[in-house]
């Protein structure tokens, strides 16, 4: 056995609890989840059933671990790791599961499938086989978080700049952008991108919220790469910020994965240390209408809008019903996609795939049943709550010609604020177009 | 008939015994603590997982695959029936007649329906793919089971063979991939417990 199997071994064992032994025996083979992955729907074939994925780990667990098994390895399809099978579980975890849990709410016994998955990337991170540029990414990230005087200057600087433009928007010369501001009610996290500091800044001077932004950004590459460490040690600037500002919640940018993690790993990560409400910006959306606490025109987008469930944020989070309580308070014509909701089809772009380049046609070839979704609606914007989402629905929107803009929820708001001044762009679609400069917060998000 | 009314009794002591190790084993692994404040709420999402969950409008898959949901139903029905019929098998000719041949019934359909999923297993692209040997001995040894059970519960004369078979068929379970069995409880209350404390099932009232 090479040291790297061997890693990759060590790992698993080291992983084994109940959820994840639960999820590597209970599997009967029924194949009734093939329909509930988009890789399957997109291109049908038995090695995109979820099942068939997952079997490639079961069948080196069971070699190491089932007494049958080991005498028959044939009967039960048990298999010796080694360096060639550790490549393409490697592989199947990093470029044909998206982690999105569709699988697992079809599944009549409901097997975590994607538990699996993220197991896998554990190994393979462990073995040092995982893709180069999330391993990069995470570690870029701990090493500002050791040391932010590295980027901090700049980043004011350029925050600042924004600041003038939130200014110049809502024509409040006292609106603001506090940075490290200590007490502060919220810490907001965004992504790297002036997209994901203006719009929400514009709702917070709006509803006269006592906040501060972030110097971090949300995205946590350690948790795609199911490196719990890793992903402990980016989660940590921000829980170190917020407990240095004694802030009482962290409210999250329009970000799947980053929301998920926030608002169900950290806290399990930190016992002690962490004692903030997490929100997403779009609950806070919500809760500032439902407060009466931004002001929007229910009747200036009339266009036909739809809202695209990122997994990570509806069927792994939840936030189902908020995201369609802002819609109704801003949009005319909103059109539900088919399935919805719980059971929204994956776009694609999660788990980290969008970072990778190495695998985009096979993204952009696995949205397509969501392209198809989109189109249906006849929907010509689409609204996603999360980066990867938007990211991905804009290469099918190039791939596929679908004709539709795709925003972020807050954009949307914020165009339904009528603000004083012209906000740039005439179409919400273009409303912070031009300005996706990145702001030298982390490593790129995406 | 006592020898072979015993082998049985051991075959199902042996399979009772191997469940319980994997039990044992699958509870000695830690149960990560989760101490994120709940959105829903995991009772309710258990109690779904058990209920309202496996009704076959409640997924997509089962509402597009219905028959084969409904097969598989039908199967697992007639195991639990074989289950009970077992245990009750040393009184059987005290049975009324109506129970003897209602249980004969449902565990004949069973066997029929577990032998359609067999042919299945050999016949459908997908299935075919996904079943490994385990899976094809699993689905014959059980349908096998099932209608000996169903033929022996009026053929006395089929009794020797019903309990051999018995002896073998339970003591597999924990061997195979017939142990589902017991993991389906495991999944079925972590599914539950993670949908319902991030207040994804049962599904949300509206809100507005």
């Amino acid at each position: 056995m090479t040291a790297q199997v061997e890693l990759a071994l060590n790992t698993l064992e080291a992983q084994l609890n109940q959820p994840l032994e639960t999820a590597l025996e209970a599997c009967a083979r029924c194949g009734l989840c093939a329909e509930a992955c988009h890789y399957y729907r997109a291109q049908p074939s038995v090695e995109h059933i979820p099942a068939f994925r997952a079997e490639q780990l079961r069948s080196v667990y069971r070699y190491e671990r089932d007494f049958l098994s080991r005498l028959f390895p044939f009967w039960t399809g048990a298999k010796k790791l080694d360096e060639k099978t550790l490549l393409h579980l490697t592989e199947i975890a990093f470029s044909q599961c998206t982690l999105c849990r569709r699988c697992t709410i079809n599944c009549p016994l409901g097997v975590d499938t994607p538990l699996l998955m993220r197991a896998v990337r554990a190994m393979t991170t462990a073995a040092g086989t995982a893709p180069e540029i999330l391993v990069m990414l995470a570690d870029a990230a701990i090493e500002k978080g050791a040391d932010p005087s590295f980027f901090k200057e700049l980043f004011l600087e350029q925050i600042r700049e924004i600041e003038e433009q939130l200014r110049n928007i809502t024509g409040d010369p006292n609106a603001t952008i506090p940075v490290e501001k200590q007490g502060a009610r919220v810490l907001y996290v965004p992504l790297a991108g002036v997209h994901t500091i203006l719009p929400p800044a514009i709702v917070f001077n709006a509803a006269k919220e006592d906040w501060t932004l972030s110097i971090f950004e949300a995205a946590n590459y350690g948790v795609f790469l199911g490196d719990v460490n890793r992903a402990k040690q980016v989660a940590k600037r921000i829980v170190d910020e917020a407990n240095r500002l004694g802030v009482q919640e962290i409210v999250i940018a329009e970000c799947g994965h980053a929301y998920a993690s926030y608002r169900w790993d950290v806290p399990n990560w930190f016992p002690g240390q962490f004692h903030f409400k997490v929100r997403s910006m779009i609950e806070v959306l919500a809760d500032y209408l439902r407060e009466g606490r931004i002001q929007v025109d229910p009747n200036f987008i009339t266009e036909p809008v739809t809202y695209h469930d990122s997994c990570n944020l509806a069927r792994n989070s939840g936030l189902i019903e908020e995201p369609r309580f802002v819609l109704k308070h801003i949009v005319k014509d909103f059109r539900e996609m088919t399935p919805n909701k719980a059971e929204a089809l994956c776009c694609g772009g999660g788990g980290g795939l969008v970072a990778l380049a190495e695998y985009t046609e096979r993204r952009i070839q696995a949205g397509r049943p969501k392209a198809e979704q989109i189109q249906k609606t006849g929907a010509r914007l689409v609204v996603a709550a999360c980066e990867n989402c938007r990211l991905q629905i804009g290469d099918l929107n190039e791939r596929y010609g679908l004709n539709v803009h795709i925003t972020a929820l807050t954009d949307l708001v914020v165009r339904a604020m009528r603000l004083p001044k012209p906000l740039p762009g005439t179409e919400a679609e273009h409303l912070f177009e031009g300005q996706k400069e990145m702001v030298e917060l982390d490593p790129p998000a995406h | 008939m006592l020898i072979f009314q015993l082998i049985a009794l051991l075959g199902f002591l042996a399979g009772l015994y191997g469940l319980y190790l994997r039990y044992a084993e699958t509870r000695r692994r830690p149960l990560p603590p989760d101490r994120s404040p709940l959105k829903g709420n995991p009772t309710h999402g258990i109690v779904y997982a058990f209920t309202a969950g496996m009704m076959p409008w409640a997924k997509e898959s089962t509402r597009l695959h219905g028959i084969a949901y409904l097969r598989g139903i039908g199967f697992h029905l007639g195991i639990f029936a074989a289950l009970g019929a077992f245990l009750l098998s040393p009184f059987w000719g005290a049975l009324p007649a109506l129970l003897s041949w209602t249980l004969s019934g449902v565990i004949a359909l069973g066997a029929i329906l577990g032998a359609a999923g067999g042919v299945l297993r050999l016949v459908e692209h997908n299935l075919r793919g996904l079943s490994l040997p385990d899976d094809h001995f699993a689905v014959w040894l059980v349908s096998a089971w099932l209608a000996l059970s169903a033929i022996a519960l009026h053929g006395p004369g089929w009794l020797p063979a019903y309990y051999l078979l018995s002896a073998v068929t339970l003591a597999y379970i924990p061997l195979g991939k017939i142990r589902h069995c017991l993991y389906f409880f495991f999944s079925r209350i972590f599914f539950g417990r993670f949908f319902g404390r991030r207040g994804v099932f049962p599904h949300p009232k509206t809100t507005q």
